[in-house]
C-alpha cells in the first residue's frame, strides 16, 4: 500500500498562531449564547493560504454561526500539531477534533481506500469529486473506521501530481530513465515510478530540496501549490503534466465527538462541508492558476504530456493492487461513473 | 536486585550496540541501493527511523540505569548529605512517575490505538513499533527503584 | 484555565525541578505534561505526551547526529584527529588559541554541510577537546568555543531552518534566503574567533614551538589520508552522491577502515566505541523527544503568540518592536527548538516586520539568527548539552566561560538586525532579491 505523511509537506507552512482570541465578536447578533462554546480543533499540515484551509475556515464560520454559537472550529496550519498520521491518532483518541489527512494515509487503516488513490483511476477532478463525496460509493467505506475511534466525513480535492525534474521536459517514459524521482514512501509508488520510466525514490519532505540542488535526486511529483510553495521550482525548472495521481485528502473526524452531537447539529455540519469541499474545489483552480504563475516567474517550464503512453504503463499496476470483493465493486463504480 | 541489575546492564547495552551498528550499515546501504544500484530501497528509510527511536529509548532506559542524564547540579551538590539525599530520592521518585504515566501508561494506549494502523513502508502494525515506549518504561522504572535502594544504602555506609 | 495559567504552570514545574537537579529531559516532560493535564484529560494528555517524544525522535535528519558522535569517538580512539590537529597547528602556527580558531572553523564547515550545529559540535567537539586539553587549554574555554560556534552553520547554507522558513512566510526563495545566510553565518564564527582570540591571548594558549617546513611537509602527508575523510564526506554531499544525514554515515565507515589500517583499532574494541556513542545519543536525543512535547503544548494553546501579543502592544516605534521581537525570539527560543519556533513565529511576526518595511528574506535570517542562540543557551539547548557532553562537564561550568560568546553573538544579531545589506547584499548582487 502507498502512504506517507506527507503527501505534501512534512515540514509545514505559512500559520497563524494568533494568540488573542476574540472568541465573542463576530457572530453575536444572533446570539443566545447561554450555550457553552465548544472548540473543535482541526489539524492542517499546509500553509494559511492553501485551499482546504481556507474553505475549513468558511465551514467554521458558518457552522458557528448555524449552532448559535455552540461550536468553534479553530485550525493549526503548518504541522503546529505533528505530521498528518500523527494527527490522525489524536483524532482516534478525541485528542483533537478533526485533521485533514491524504488519502494513502487511510490505507493505512482500511486497505479498500487504495482504490481512490491509484494512477489514472480518475479522469478528471470533477469525476473525482463526483465519486468521492456520492454516498452510495463511498458511504460504507467512510465509515469503515468507526471502530477505529474516527470517521471519514468527507474528500477534499488534493491536487493533481506531475513529475518535475531538472533536466528535461518529459513526454514519454523514456525522458524519465533513470532519473531519481522522489516518491511517498511506499512500494505501490515505487512500482509506478518505475513503470512510468523513473527511480523512484522514498525521501523525507524536508529533505528534498537540497537533494535536488546536490544531484542526489533529479526531481519529484507533486500538485502545482507544493511545487512552488516548497520553492523545487528553483532547483527542478521542468514540470510535466504526467497527471498520474489524484490523491484525495480526506476530513476525518473524532467518532466519539461527532456521534455526541445533536442530530441536528450533525445535519448542519454535513451540509455545511459539502458547501466546503465545493468551495475548495473552486479555490482550487485559482490557486493553481496563482501557482502556476509565481513558478513561471521563478523560471519554470511547464509542458502538457500525451498520458495515454503513462496510463498503459501503469495498467499492470491497477490490476495487482484491486484486490478483494470490496475493492473491486469499488474500482467497477468509479470506472462506471467515469462513463456518464 | 543488584544480579538483575546487571544482567539488565549487559543485555540493554548489547542490544544498543547491536541497533547502532545495524544503523550504521542500514544508511550505508541506503546510499549503496541508490547509487550504485540505482533501485532506491522502499524501506531503509522507514527502518532507519524506527531503529533510532528504539536506540535513543532503550539507550536511554540503560542511562537512568546510571543516573547518567544531564541535570543541573550545583545546587543540589551544595546541600548537607541528608537533604540531598532525600532531593535525589525525590527526584528518582519523580522519574518513576514520569516513566511510569508517561512512558508505560501513556505508551500502552498508544500501543494499543495503533495496533490496526499499518506502517507506510515496512506493512507492520505501528503498534508494534510503540511498543518501545512502554517496555523501555518498564525499565526505567525499575531502574529507578534501584537507584532509591542505592542511595539510602550509600547515605547509611556514610553515616555509619 | 487560560493560556496565562497554562504557561506559569508549564514554566514553574521546569524551572523548580531543574533548579533541584532533576535530568533536564524529566523536568521538561513532567512541566509539560501537567500543563496539557491541567486542559486535556489525563488519558489523552498521556497518549500525546509519549507520542510526541516517539515521533519527535523519529526524524530522519536527526541520525546525522549520532552519525557524528560515534565518527567523532572513532576518530579519536583511531588516531585521525591528532593527525588533522597536528596539520591545523601548522597552518595557524602561533596564534593565540590557534586550536580554538581550528574548532570554529571545522564547525563552520561541518555545520554549514550536516545543517545540524548539535551534530556537527558533537563531532568536531569530541574530537578536538582531548586534543585541546594536550595543548593546555583548560577544558571549559574549548567547550565554550566549541558550543558558541556551532550554530554559525546553521545559517551557513545549506540550512534546514531556513527551508522551514522559506514554507512558512509563503515562498520566500530558499536560494535568497541561502545567500542571505552567508555573511551573518561567517561574521558568527568570526566573532567567535575574536572573542576566543583575546581569552587564549590572556591565558598563554599558544604554542612557541618553531615548526620548519620539512616537519610541517611530514605533517601534511601524514595527515592526508585522515584529509580524505573532509574531503569524501564533503565532497560526496556537494556531488550529490549521498545527502547530508547519509554523509555522516559515511565518514563513520571511512573512519572505521582508516582506523583498521592503521591498527589503532579492534574489532574487541567497537561495542565500547558504540555503547559510547549510544549514551551520548541517548541523553541528547531523549531530551529533544521531550522537548517536542513542550513545543505541542504550546503551540495547541497559543502561549508563544500571546507572549508576543502582550510585549507588542507596550510600544509602536519600530526600533522597539524589532527590539521586542528579538527579545521575544531569544527567550522562548531558550526553551523550544528552532524548527517549531519558526514554525509559531513567522506567521505572527513577518506580517508585523513586512509592515515596516523589512525585507522577508532579512526577517528569516534575523529569526533563525535569534533561535540559533537559543540552540546553545540554558535551559533547553541541544547544542550546549551535547557540547558539555562530549567534553565530560557538567552544563555549569560551561556556562560562565559561555557568557562573552553569547555576549558577541548578541551584538551581531543587533547588527544584523538593524543593517539589512548584511544579509541581502549578495542575494541583490545576484539579483534574488529587488
Ligand atoms: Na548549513
Ligand atoms: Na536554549
Amino acid at each position: 500500500n502507498d502512504s506517507d505523511s506527507d503527501s505534501d509537506s512534512d515540514s509545514a507552512a505559512g500559520s497563524e498562531a494568533n494568540g488573542s482570541e476574540t472568541n465573542d465578536d463576530s457572530t453575536n447578533d444572533n446570539a443566545n449564547t447561554d450555550v457553552e462554546e465548544k472548540v473543535l480543533k482541526v489539524a492542517f499540515n499546509q500553509p494559511e493560504s492553501h485551499p482546504q484551509y481556507k474553505a475549513m475556515e468558511a465551514l467554521g464560520e458558518k457552522f458557528a454561526e448555524r449552532t448559535n454559537g455552540a461550536y468553534k472550529i479553530e485550525m493549526y496550519p503548518n504541522e503546529l500539531l505533528g505530521a498528518q498520521r500523527e494527527t490522525i491518532e489524536l483524532v482516534q483518541s478525541d485528542t483533537i477534533a478533526m485533521s485533514i489527512v491524504a488519502g494513502s494515509l487511510m490505507e493505512n487503516f482500511n486497505p479498500d481506500f487504495t482504490v481512490f488513490n491509484l494512477p489514472y483511476v480518475y479522469d478528471s477532478k470533477d469525476h473525482q469529486m463526483k465519486v468521492l463525496n456520492d454516498e452510495d460509493i463511498t458511504g460504507d467505506l467512510f465509515k469503515s473506521t468507526e471502530g477505529q475511534g474516527m470517521l471519514v466525513m468527507g474528500a477534499f480535492h488534493g491536487g493533481i501530481r506531475n513529475v518535475y525534474n531538472n533536466k528535461q521536459p518529459i513526454n514519454t517514459p523514456e525522458d524519465l530513465a533513470g532519473l531519481k524521482i522522489r516518491i511517498m514512501e511506499s512500494d505501490t509508488n515505487i512500482q509506478m515510478m518505475q513503470l512510468m520510466g523513473g527511480v523512484g525514490t522514498p525521501m523525507g519532505q524536508g529533505e528534498v530540496y537540497t537533494a535536488i540542488q546536490s544531484g542526489v535526486l533529479e526531481g519529484g511529483e507533486n500538485n502545482e501549490l507544493i511545487y512552488a510553495d516548497l520553492n523545487h521550482v528553483e532547483v527542478a525548472g521542468y514540470y510535466s503534466y504526467t497527471q498520474h495521481l489524484m490523491i484525495p485528502d480526506y476530513l476525518i473526524i473524532s467518532a466519539e465527538l461527532f456521534n455526541g452531537m445533536s442530530e441536528e447539529h450533525q445535519q448542519i455540519f454535513k451540509e455545511e462541508l459539502v458547501a466546503a469541499i465545493d468551495l475548495e474545489v473552486k479555490l482550487w483552480d485559482e490557486g493553481v492558476e496563482a501557482a502556476k504563475i509565481r513558478a513561471e516567474e521563478a523560471g519554470g517550464v511547464f509542458n502538457d504530456v500525451d498520458i495515454s503512453i503513462f496510463q498503459e504503463a501503469v495498467a499492470p499496476l491497477i490490476k495487482e493492487k484491486v484486490v478483494g470483493e470490496t475493492a473491486e465493486e469499488l474500482y467497477r463504480k468509479v470506472r462506471e461513473a467515469a462513463a456518464n | 536486585m543488584n544480579f538483575i541489575k546487571q544482567s539488565l546492564d549487559k543485555v540493554l547495552g548489547i542490544f544498543c550496540v547491536a541497533l547502532l551498528g545495524f544503523l550504521v550499515i542500514l544508511v550505508t546501504w541506503q546510499v549503496f541501493t541508490r547509487f550504485v544500484l540505482n533501485n532506491p530501497s522502499v524501506i531503509s528509510e522507514e527502518l532507519a527511523k524506527i531503529v533510532f527511536v528504539w536506540l535513543v529509548l532503550f539507550g536511554s532506559a540503560y542511562v537512568f540505569g546510571e543516573r547518567g542524564h544531564m541535570a543541573i547540579e550545583f545546587l543540589k551538590d551544595k546541600l548537607p548529605l541528608k537533604i540531598k539525599t532525600m532531593v535525589e530520592i525525590f527526584i528518582e521518585v519523580v522519574i518513576f512517575g514520569f516513566a511510569g504515566f508517561v512512558l508505560v501508561w501513556g505508551g500502552i494506549i498508544a500501543t494499543n490505538l495503533t495496533m490496526t494502523q499499518q506502517s507506510a513502508a515496512l506493512q507492520v502494525p505501528i503498534g508494534y513499533l510503540y511498543s518501545a515506549l512502554p517496555i523501555s518504561g518498564v525499565l526505567i522504572l525499575f531502574y529507578c527503584l534501584y537507584n532509591i535502594v542505592e542511595i539510602i544504602k550509600k547515605m547509611k555506609s556514610v553515616e555509619a | 484555565m487560560d493560556a496565562v495559567q497554562v504557561a506559569l504552570i508549564l514554566f514553574l514545574i521546569v524551572g523548580f525541578l531543574l533548579v533541584i537537579g532533576t535530568p533536564i529531559s524529566v523536568a521538561i516532560g513532567v512541566g509539560s505534561v501537567v500543563a496539557m493535564a491541567s486542559i486535556l484529560d489525563l488519558d489523552k494528555s498521556l497518549l500525546t505526551s509519549t507520542q510526541r517524544i516517539f515521533t519527535g525522535i523519529n526524524t530522519f535528519s536527526l541520525l546525522a547526529i549520532p552519525f557524528f558522535i560515534l565518527a567523532g569517538v572513532i576518530m579519536n580512539n583511531g588516531g585521525i584527529a591528532i593527525r588533522l590537529v597536528n596539520c591545523a597547528k601548522v597552518l595557524t602556527g602561533r596564534l593565540p588559541g590557534s586550536l580554538a580558531h581550528t574548532n570554529v572553523v571545522a564547525n563552520m564547515l561541518f555545520g554549514s554541510i550536516s545543517g545540524s550545529a548539535v551534530a556537527s559540535s558533537a563531532a568536531v567537539g569530541g574530537t578536538m577537546a582531548p586534543l585541546q586539553e594536550r595543548e593546555g587549554y583548560k577544558r571549559e574555554f574549548s567547550a565554550a568555543v566549541n558550543i558558541a560556534s556551532a550554530p554559525a552553520g546553521m545559517l551557513i547554507p545549506p540550512s534546514n531552518t531556513l527551508i522551514v522558513y522559506a514554507l512558512v512566510s509563503g515562498g520566500t526563495s530558499i536560494a535568497a534566503l541561502f545567500m542571505a545566510g552567508y555573511v551573518p553565518g561567517l561574521l558568527w564564527g568570526l566573532g567567535c574567533m575574536v572573542v576566543a582570540y583575546f581569552i587564549a591571548k590572556k591565558h598563554g594558549y599558544k604554542s612557541d614551538q618553531k615548526i620548519t617546513f620539512l616537519q610541517g611537509l611530514r605533517v601534511f602527508l601524514d595527515a592526508i589520508p585522515s584529509l580524505l575523510l573532509v574531503v569524501i564526506v564533503i565532497g560526496g554531499i556537494i556531488r550529490g552522491i549521498f545527502t547530508a544525514t547519509e554523509g555522516s554515515a559515511i565518514a563513520v565507515v571511512y573512519a572505521l577502515l582508516l582506523s583498521f589500517i592503521y591498527r589503532t583499532i579492534k574489532i574487541k574494541d567497537l561495542p565500547k566505541i558504540l555503547l559510547d556513542s549510544t549514551r551520548t545519543t541517548a541523553i541528547v536525543i531523549f531530551m529533544i523527544g521531550v522537548s517536542s512535547i513542550m513545543s505541542w503544548v504550546m503551540a495547541f494553546t497559543n502561549i508563544p503568540g500571546m507572549i508576543a501579543a502582550t510585549l507588542l502592544s507596550l510600544s509602536e516605534n519600530p526600533i522597539m518592536i524589532l527590539l521586542i521581537m528579538n527579545l521575544v525570539l531569544l527567550v522562548i527560543g531558550t526553551f523550544m527548538d528552532p524548527t517549531p519556533a519558526v514554525l509559531i513565529f513567522t506567521p505572527i511576526f513577518l506580517p508585523i516586520a513586512m509592515n515596516l518595511g523589512i525585507d522577508p528574506v532579512h526577517f528569516g535570517i534575523i529569526i533563525v539568527f535569534n533561535l540559533c542562540i537559543g540552540t546553545i543557551t540554558p535551559p533547553v539547548g541541544p547544542v550546549l548539552f551535547v557540547g558539555s557532553k562530549v567534553a565530560n562537564l557538567k552544563i555549569e561550568s560551561v556556562v560562565k566561560p559561555l557568557l562573552p560568546f553569547y555576549g558577541i553573538t548578541v551584538i551581531i544579531l543587533l547588527v544584523v538586525t538593524f543593517y539589512p545589506e548584511i544579509s541581502l547584499a549578495i542575494p541583490k548582487l545576484l539579483g534574488l532579491v529587488k
